[in-house]
């Protein structure tokens, strides 16, 4: 093998233009080159005296929060400022002088004040390491006395969260915490530091994008003793947007006074665009109680309470939807000509099956039920019968049709799906499919069935505006910091039933019935004047009780839940309102009169009272 | 027998292998990585897990280098249209499913990893290119069919890559293409023709950047054209870099000691701005260092496609050249002052994943075309 020429001679051909591509990588290089000498060793000096190290300082603006308003522009959530100590390790010169000026103040111990300080190196050199948030006023000036003698110190007015109505809307609004080290993993990137406040819970956190705001910054100059001597460069903070909610606080601070019960939901929304009016689950809490931080005490009492305050049962709740299932049930049989409106069933007080008996809620039955009369009074063995016929998948078509067992799209991501049992789904988590049995109870809207509060307030308002799913929402407008609106709500159907006018209309006289007729099951919510139509429901905690026993002797944990969903269409404006109360006996006696009262406070008319017979 | 055979062809290889383009390679990257870890760790909480992903980079970026640079880079010749075919695949999913990043859509999340296309469709588009302009009658490019033929190679993905928005990536894109292009060059009477069409056309790119480009890319044309303008919004990018590298004098500040950089004055800086971290810290001396080493880089990569024994080759080392000098040239002079703020990573240097595999992906190339210099 002949080798004799050097191994990187270029070839003849495209010698001449590698030569030139070097050529022009030279230059371009050069060029770069003469820039860096000229920036760095002629204008260099100049440079230099803009960074001088310790006489600039760079302090971060945290933007103001944006508000949470409700639908009359009350604030329901804004700032008001506190004050911030921290510690810029970066700057500490004699950290002696440190301890000995703000132990004190602080109500630190000396050595406790020098472990802080020792914790704070660790932190970046050149950023406020923050020691003690909600720093009093009278602290405040206490400190500031002693200030100009010492470096390394900082103290700043920072906005914090306030919620003037207290617990009003507390699981809508959500709470703001201190971000934690996973949620600034993730979010790192967006400019958020150790120390800043996020939203952690409901609007706070969904909108937390919007409430934010941006950041802004100022270069200061400081003499060698750390005195403010001027500002070189600042870019303002721009407040966050206002969030400007669908509910009016005067009507759910009365929906909230009017449930006086232990611990359930109410939501009431406009059936024809989804807007929430009220949305109320109880036990609430204090959410001033987060801000700043919410302390060891508090925390633990409220993670500790069996009645788990902090969780929003109208999102978040999974109750049997029992005999408000049936209007379900009853539109799944029609179309499906499985029943007709004039059939009529013998109903006994019970229905046996396969060795077991099922019982109707009244002890000695109904006599002969049509339909009608069925979802009126509303008749267990009727349903335990049609459920049977229908089997649970062609029930569960239905459910979904009305959008149950799945979350309903309302802006808090939170939300439960719920649970509506099919054969496919007993097949995979139990290996069996749903057996008769199961079918007779999942009539009734019992059983495997879970269903949420707001999804059976969207089940109401499709009965009340004709069958369209619509998207349920809470935030109205979004408005920037300087008014202008930027984002503007508008009705979401989801999807429409298309339901047969006929079938409609028969469960819609049904449900009429059930608040007119003198047997109705929802008496309670007549209010004469308004077509109200609505559905009780009672759903069973424990499956077989003794009869005997009396109301009083159940144990709380025992007793049943109350349900009543309802709706007014025939005004201008209208309302769809679903009442849910934890172990609060039957729907007709306790959770009927509840909607009544919202009914009427919504309207303007005054609370007829219980009917008398 | 085979024993010695074997021996001899280790020894063959090793003797072969590009030692100075990958030692070159890797002194560059552990440099940025020490920019990264002093321009990340004023950003506490995140900090550190940045130095630890780029070091895994450099890992994989190694096997890589290793594996890639002992294929022989014919096999690229008649692979090469399908990883162009893929890469444009994967931009048009990046559009529909990517993940949005500071207002661009540039990832495809992966789970372990975000992979993005618009790095690698640079080399996907040098290979294609080279094998267009090689497959040819060797002589300048001489009908315009030909020429819109490969224009229209680089233009599909160049096009994709600026809606992500990234409109550096794609002016990168355009660059590489067009030395490519000029490097096999055009007869006299096409160079009159693109001179008149220029002349008639500068009132048309006028028009076009004042209705096409979006209101931030707008914003930085028209602050590097005047600093002065806006010198807190758009403008302060360019004005805090030139105070940091200017600052950094004749031997820089030291070592985490730049008070621009620790003060985090300095935006993404440790991406697209770290030549000015460099600049703070490591002053002239340091800034020379790293632009000896990449002017080395390409210069050998040069003499690489020079020593080429196909025109494929050649083109094909002189488009990875032309990839690293181009990122190279808008960067630092980007940093400086001199270029409009475009968004273009510092090869090697800046923090990135599939910015430092594409650039290992390129030595990798290069490294194969020179170990098969002697080979018939």
């Amino acid at each position: 093998m002949v080798q004799f020429r050097s191994d990187l001679v270029p070839q003849n051909y495209y010698g001449p233009r590698i030569l030139a591509f070097s050529v022009v990588v030279w230059i371009v290089m050069l060029g770069l080159f003469i820039r860096l000498w000229s920036l760095q060793l002629i204008m260099g000096e100049s440079f230099d005296d803009m960074a001088v190290e310790n006489r600039i300082r760079l302090l971060r603006l945290p933007p103001p929060r944006g508000s949470i308003l409700d639908s009359c522009g009350k604030a329901l959530a804004e700032n008001r400022a506190s004050f911030t100590f921290s510690i810029v390790p970066g700057a500490i010169k004699a950290p002696q002088k440190i301890i000995e000026a703000y132990a004190d103040p602080l109500g630190f111990s000396p050595e406790k004040m020098r472990s802080v300080i020792e914790k704070s190196m660790l932190a970046p050199k050149f950023m406020s390491f923050p020691i003690r948030k909600n720093v009093s006023l009278e602290e405040v000036s206490l400190m500031k006395a002693r200030a100009c003698q010492v470096k390394g110190v900082s103290l700043e007015a920072r906005p914090y969260r306030s919620y003037p109505f207290g617990s009003l809307l507390c699981h809508v609004l959500g709470v703001t915490g201190e971000i934690s080290a996973s949620e600034l993993e993730k979010v790192g990137r967006v400019g958020y530091r150790p120390g800043d406040y996020v939203g952690k819970t409901g609007i706070e956190r969904e909108y937390e994008t919007y409430l934010r705001g941006e950041e802004g910054w100022e270069q200061i100059e400081i003499d060698a003793k750390g005195r403010h001597l001027a500002s070189l460069t600042r870019k303002p903070a721009k407040a966050g947007a206002n969030i400007v909610l669908t509910v009016d606080a005067s009507f759910q601070r009365f929906v909230e006074d009017a449930f006086t019960e232990r611990a359930g939901s109410v939501i009431a929304v406009d059936p024809d665009t989804g807007r929430v009016l009220a949305m109320v689950s109880k036990p609430g809490f204090d959410p001033n109680l987060f801000t700043p931080t919410i302390s060891e005490r508090n925390w633990k009492s409220l993670n500790s309470d069996p009645l788990h305050p902090l969780e929003n049962r109208s999102i978040r709740g999974l109750y049997p939807p029992a005999s408000t299932f049936k209007l379900v049930t009853a539109l799944a049989g029609l179309s499906e000509g499985v029943t007709t409106p004039d059939k009529n069933i013998f109903c006994s007080g019970e229905m046996g099956l396969g060795g077991q008996v099922y019982r109707c809620w009244k002890q000695h039955g109904h006599g002969r039920v049509n339909l009608h009369r069925a979802i009126v009074e509303s008749c267990d063995v009727y349903f335990y019968e049609l459920g049977l016929k229908l089997g649970a998948d062609r029930m569960a078509k239905y459910a979904s049709l009305f959008g149950l067992g799945k979350p309903t799209g309302l802006e808090l991501s939170q939300e439960l799906p719920g649970l509506i049992p099919t054969n496919f789904w007993k097949e995979r988590n139990y290996g069996t499919f749903i057996k008769d049995g199961e079918n007779v109870t999942i009539g009734i809207g019992q059983g495997y069935t879970l269903t949420t509060p707001i999804q059976l307030a969207v089940m109401t308002s499709a009965l009340a505006n004709g069958g369209n799913i619509m998207r349920p929402y809470l935030v109205e407008e979004i408005k920037s910091s300087d008014g202008s609106v930027i984002f503007q709500q508008t009705p979401v159907i989801r999807w429409k039933m298309n339901p047969d006018q006929k079938i409609w209309s028969i469960i819609r006289k049904a449900m009429r019935g059930v608040v007119e007729d003198r047997v109705g099951t929802g008496r309670k919510c007549r209010i004469p004047g308004l077509s109200v139509y609505a559905k009780t429901g009672t759903s069973q905690v424990v499956s077989a009780r003794e009869k005997s026993m009396s109301e009083e002797d159940v144990p709380y944990h025992e007793r049943t839940h109350a349900m009543f969903v309802a709706f007014v269409d025939d005004q201008p404006r209208k309302i769809a309102i679903v009442v849910v109360i934890e172990h609060g006996g039957g729907g007709g006696k306790t959770a009927a009169p509840l909607a009544r009262k919202i009914i009427c406070r919504y309207y303007g008319i005054p609370d007829p009272g219980d009917p008398k017979n | 027998m085979p024993k010695t055979y074997l021996k001899s062809s280790l020894v063959n290889s090793v003797r072969k292998f590009e030692w100075f383009l990958c030692i070159d390679t890797i002194m560059l990257t552990l440099a940025g990585i020490v920019l990264i870890y002093s321009a990340t760790i004023p950003m506490a909480g995140t900090g550190r897990s940045f130095v630890i992903r780029q070091t895994a980079w450099l890992s994989l970026g190694l096997i890589i280098l290793v594996l890639f640079s002992f294929v022989d880079y014919r096999l690229l010749e008649r692979w090469g249209i399908w990883i162009y075919v893929f890469i444009l695949i994967a931009l048009i999913s990046v559009s529909i499913f990517g993940r949005v990043t500071a207002g661009s859509r540039r990832w495809i999340d992966l789970g372990l990893m975000r992979f993005q296309p618009s790095e690698f469709a640079k080399l996907a588009v040098v290979i294609v290119l080279a094998k267009s302009l090689s497959d040819r009658p060797r002589g300048r490019l001489s009908n315009w069919s030909e020429i819109f033929k490969n224009l229209v190679l680089v233009i599909i993905p160049a096009a994709f890559v600026a809606t992500q928005p990234d409109l550096g990536t794609s002016i990168v894109l355009l660059f590489v293409a067009m030395s490519m292009i000029i490097f096999v060059g055009f007869t006299k009477r096409i160079w009159t023709t693109i001179g008149l069409c220029m002349v008639v056309s500068l009132p048309l790119i006028y028009l076009g950047s004042k209705y096409l480009l979006l209101d931030y890319q707008k914003k930085r044309l028209m602050t590097f054209l005047n600093p002065d303008l806006d010198p807190l919004g758009a403008g302060y990018q360019i004005i805090q870099s030139q105070i940091a590298i200017g600052s950094g004098g004749f031997l820089g500040k030291g070592f985490l000691k730049g008070a621009q950089n620790q003060l985090m004055f300095l935006p993404v800086k440790h991406t697209d701005f770290i030549f000015a971290v460099l600049a703070e810290e490591w002053g002239f001396v340091g800034c020379l260092l790293i632009i000896i080493l990449l002017m080395a880089f390409m210069l050998r990569g040069l003499a690489i496609s020079g020593s080429a024994r196909e025109d494929f080759g050649t083109i094909l080392s002189v488009g990875c050249v032309s990839i690293i000098f181009w990122h190279v040239s808008i960067n630092v002079a980007m940093v400086m002052g001199v270029v409009p703020v475009v968004g273009v990573p510092l090869s090697f240097i800046s923090y990135g994943g599939s910015s430092l595999l594409s650039s290992f992906l390129v030595t990798a190339i290069l490294a194969s075309v020179s170990s098969r210099r002697f080979s018939r």
